[in-house]
């Protein structure tokens, strides 16, 4: 059994392994969970607000509910995904600086197509990480994908959160509010009592006969 | 000149056979970019070390606020009123959270920085700074703490994982308080007969 502080140690190192050479991992990861525990206190904020009326109620819950599972989805499957196509575009040389270039032109990549040989630079299968002499351009090509992953997280997250995540929450919710009125009014009739000793029928039965046609009531 | 094995190496077979011959054909025929000016490149290298998770807070609340109202406010599924309320909620909701967020983010991040000090680090006037318990008390232990970069990184995924913790209490106690002041604020000055516009 290892001690408090050994356990410490080591998560510290798991930190720093995971996230050290990796902060647009660290965003979309922190992004999630900084998601879920906002949205159970969004939700707790409109349950025990008494200025918001019922009936509004029963449309923001819900959209709260859809807020925070639709923001935690979208934020982790398209922030995710766009920082995957900003990792990818670097590791492929896609995307790339004059210095990169000319440790590939130094390494023997062509980094154009001439003369019949094929340039793989740009290309899906390529991967500068996995070349045997990365090591001379890590300094210069870690922290410019790196920039590209924080880069593209951003506007990952922004199309999730701000753009992607009110429309479809506001569609779930005006359902649900829509559903949670009709079963209201429903409630309602079946709770419309007659008064005692007679029965509902005779009770509608007398009310049309006091009211008939030319009285104003309006059917 | 690299060996054609090591060419071979570069081909990670498992990634390219979850994308049909097809997404690939579209990628490869995608033309590449150059960063061509040092400025650039710089801006790019300065945002991956300095964009925390604060930063991205902060900027997320921003371009909420110049959307999300405006989605609001055109959702034609619902009656006008519960629009106006559900606008209002989304300002307060943004404002609130935004502000919380960033300072409490931003906060933590500083307080793991000051608290995870390695030799050779110096204070503001540039004397060095003497290691005691409290001081290193985040610092990784061993070779870790020698990547300057990623050390940085660390600090930032530290401070944002104590920020998390920290704010599953101010979610309570400070974001939906405020976020219910603001919306009832923003509903109220609508009601008000002049439209709730200020003198």
């Amino acid at each position: 059994m290892k001690s408090p502080a050994a356990m410490f140690d080591e998560f510290k190192n798991v930190i720093y392994k995971k996230y050290g050479e990796n902060p647009g991992k660290m965003l979309v990861h922190t992004g999630v969970l900084g998601w879920i525990l906002s949205s159970l206190a969004q939700v707790a904020a409109v349950v025990f607000n008494d200025k918001i009326s019922r009936e509004q109620k029963l449309f923001l819950i819900p959209q709260e509910a859809a807020d925070a599972a639709a923001n935690i989805i979208s934020f982790y499957v398209v922030t995710n995904s766009v920082k995957a196509v900003g990792s990818k575009l670097v590791k492929t040389g896609k995307l790339s600086t004059p210095k990169i270039l000319a440790y590939l032109e130094k390494t023997g990549i062509p980094v154009k197509s001439k003369k019949g040989i094929k340039s793989p630079v740009g290309k899906w299968d390529f991967d500068i990480t996995k070349l045997a002499n990365f090591d001379e351009i890590a300094d210069h090509f870690k922290p410019f994908k790196n920039g590209v992953d924080v880069g593209a997280s951003l506007v990952g997250s922004i199309i999730s959160s701000n753009i992607i995540t009110p429309v479809i929450r506001n569609e779930y919710a005006a359902k649900q509010q829509k559903n949670a009125l009709a079963k209201m009014k429903t409630k309602q009739i079946k709770q419309l009592a007659a008064p005692r000793g007679i029965s509902i029928e005779q009770y509608q039965n007398r009310v049309a006969a006091r009211f008939g046609s030319g009285d104003g009531l309006k059917v | 000149m690299v060996s054609v094995s090591s060419i071979n190496s570069c081909v990670h077979g498992s990634v390219s056979e979850k994308i049909g011959t097809f997404g690939r054909r579209v990628y490869n025929s995608i033309p590449n970019t150059v960063f061509k000016k040092d400025y650039w490149i710089d801006k790019v290298a300065l945002m991956g070390k300095k964009c925390s998770s604060a930063e991205q807070r902060l900027i997320l609340g921003v371009t909420a606020l110049a959307t999300q109202p405006f989605i609001d406010a055109h959702n034609k599924s619902v009656d006008e009123e519960t629009r106006k309320v559900s606008v209002a909620r989304t300002i307060g909701k943004i404002i609130a959270g935004t502000l919380t967020g960033f300072a409490i983010r931003k906060g933590c991040i500083k307080a793991i920085g000051a608290w995870s000090k390695k030799s050779g680090d110096v204070d503001k006037a540039g004397n060095l700074i003497k290691l005691n318990k409290l001081n290193t008390f985040f610092t990784p232990k061993g070779k870790f703490a020698n990547n300057p970069d990623a050390f940085e990184q660390y600090k930032n995924a530290l401070g944002t994982i104590v920020a998390l913790v920290v704010m599953m209490f101010t979610n309570f106690l400070i974001d939906a308080p405020l976020t219910k002041f603001i919306t009832n604020f923003l509903i109220d000055d609508g009601k008000k007969p002049d439209g709730g516009k200020k003198s």
